[in-house]
């Protein structure tokens, strides 16, 4: 009887979740859909007030201007910088981190809990407040328009963090392979060499992808610490250029800059969701 | 025995030669940390108390004790950047929380394409900030954006001047900006969903609570101790918005989209004036860490009452 009687009411809230569903798709996909299409129609068409929802054809001049030497903006160019930069970041990041991370959360380290709270009180305050004398420092030192100059920054910016979530994947090691490894008569060096870095393996890949995105994405850094066209960023190469005058292009330029970093959040979803989940179990 | 007592110094007691190896190995993160964060935020302390020369090279010119404070605190553009910030924090949060719980409440049912939605939901995340803006300045155009479009499509006016007009400027910004936390929310609090007991959900409803009274008296209460962490990150990021607001308006119109932190931008690399800038930004500091202590305070609460 019950069965029976919940039927109606189930159906309808069925229907229900379903339209929910379908309403978050749409809104939550719906920019990202303008811009790509906005990106493969021509630009007398996006300038149209008569906006078409639905594309009848697609054009890619727009990515091949973009490419091409005669485009104002010089995507393929800050695309090579910004790739070098946040490789190097990535790299630089990740090789400062695991040690401090393992040390951090595996040995007795003086002023353990001061470094961690220091850590995770950095992010609190407004970045700009420490950008103001590492600009005049930057500047006297002859860094500015510099690789050095950005990937500093960055990696300072990306440290705390990193240190953080490798802490995690440290923790995640039994301490009692260690224990054995240490028995079997390995010193310091060794059990980290032999033993934490190869367990580390997935949690450093995470970490470089991690440090990569970040620096892919900056954009306060470079608008302040580079000027020279030839280092721009790709951020930056969306807000300095021609851009105003193509709109076709920028957005061509704009889904080329979020691509890689759309591409590592969909592949790693999961994981990505499976980090925040244990941040809330915790 | 000896295997293990050599396992002890190594891996746990403060032996001076294990306390060594652990500085040596801290010792670079944390030089780099002090060297780019505390080094400047001491001196930034410093610009704040002095009056500074920009050109036509970096000078101080000379102690002013604390003018630049007094200077701001006595300003109305600091006043109004202050509200501002204030207003576009607290509804980033209200906003972001209560969309973000719908969605998660609506990806903790059971349904055809989950996933589908679950990787939609999270992809504004993975848009750069700056990406993000150029493509809000896309959907705000005022002739041929796509905001105006759909509503032109529905039979309105669709004439709204987004990102132009003193009072929906920052709304704009705001809807931008929601847009993009959006997916942390919905994870974060999804993850918090799924550890709220089954159990005690189905006794409610075998007790004969609805589910709008098992949401309400349930499953909320039980939330609080996540929602309030979500409501403190938010809260953070939002006193930190930068690059949405320099891709969308600038600051502007005049001054309506100015928050604390981008006035230090304007003050700091627009005027050029770095003792204003840094008494602002330690501001804003201030303001930061005492909200979040009042939402700590708030969180001990929510836990002890969930507890209990």
């Amino acid at each position: 009887m019950t069965g029976m009687a919940a039927s109606p009411g189930r159906l309808i809230r069925r229907v229900a979740v379903y339209v929910g569903a379908a309403v978050v798709m749409v809104v939550m996909a719906f920019p990202l859909y303008g811009i790509i299409l906005t990106s493969t129609q021509t630009e007398r068409d996006i300038r149209s007030t008569d906006v078409a929802f639905v594309p009848t054809y697609i054009t890619t001049e727009h990515y091949s201007q973009i490419f091409s030497n005669t485009s104002g903006v010089p995507v393929a160019e800050s695309m090579v910088n910004s790739l070098a930069v946040a490789v190097t970041t990535a790299v630089v990041t990740v090789a400062i981190a695991v040690p401090a991370a393992y040390a951090l959360n595996r040995m007795r380290v003086p002023g353990r809990r001061l470094i961690l709270g220091g850590f995770a009180a950095i992010y609190v305050l407004p970045t700009l407040l420490f950008v103001m004398p590492l600009f005049i420092t930057v500047v006297q030192l002859g860094l500015y328009d510099t690789y050095i100059g950005l990937v500093l920054p960055y990696v300072a910016f990306t440290l705390p963090f990193m240190v953080w979530i490798m802490g995690s994947f440290v923790r995640a090691i039994p301490v009692s392979v260690e224990e054995m490894a240490v028995i079997d008569g390995a010193g310091l060096a060794q059990l980290i060499l032999r033993i934490v870095l190869p367990l580390l393996r997935p949690g450093i890949f995470a970490g470089l992808l991690l440090g990569f995105v970040l620096a892919w994405i900056e954009f306060l850094t470079p608008l302040l610490f580079t000027s020279n066209l030839s280092m721009m960023t790709v951020t930056l190469g969306l807000f300095r250029s021609t851009m105003d005058i193509e709109i076709g292009q920028l957005a061509a330029a704009t889904v080329m800059t979020a691509l890689p970093v759309i591409l590592i959040t969909a592949f790693f979803q999961r994981n990505i969701t499976e980090v925040i989940t244990a941040g809330v179990e915790r | 025995m000896t295997g293990e007592v050599r396992a002890e110094e190594t891996i746990r007691t403060g032996s001076r030669r294990g306390r060594r190896a652990a500085i040596a190995l801290v010792a670079p993160a944390v030089l780099i940390v002090a060297g780019v964060y505390a080094y400047p935020a001491i001196t930034t302390v410093a610009y704040s108390l002095s009056a500074i020369d920009l050109s036509p090279r970096f000078r101080i010119v000379r102690f002013v004790g604390l003018d630049n404070f007094i200077n701001q605190l006595g300003s109305g553009a600091f006043w109004e950047a202050t509200w501002t910030t204030l207003y576009f924090g607290l509804m980033l949060c209200l906003v972001t929380v209560v969309l973000s719980f719908a969605i998660a409440l609506l990806l903790n049912k059971t349904f055809l394409g989950r996933g589908l939605v679950r990787v939609t939901v999270l992809l504004p995340w993975a848009v750069p900030p700056v990406a993000s803006g150029v493509l809000w300045v896309q959907m705000f155009h005022a002739e041929f954006g796509f905001l105006n479009g759909l509503i032109r499509a529905f039979g309105g006016e669709g004439d709204i001047i987004w990102l132009g007009g003193q009072g929906i400027a920052l709304h704009s910004v705001l809807i931008a900006e929601v847009w993009r936390w959006i997916p942390f929310a919905t994870i974060f609090l999804l993850a918090g969903l799924q550890i709220v007991p089954r159990t005690v959900k189905e006794a409610a409803a075998i007790d004969g609570a609805g589910s709008w009274r098992t949401l309400r008296h349930i499953t909320l209460p039980l939330m609080l101790p996540v929602v309030i962490p979500v409501v403190i990150f938010l809260f953070v990021w939002a006193m930190k918005v930068f690059d949405t607001i320099f891709v969308l308006t600038r600051g502007g119109p005049s001054r309506a989209t100015t928050t604390l932190n981008f006035l230090v931008y304007r003050q700091g690399f627009e005027q050029f004036d770095f003792g204003s800038a840094a008494a602002t930004a330690y501001l804003l500091s201030a303001l930061t860490v005492l909200a979040i202590a009042g939402l700590g305070w708030m969180l001990a609460r929510a836990r002890r009452l969930a507890g209990a």
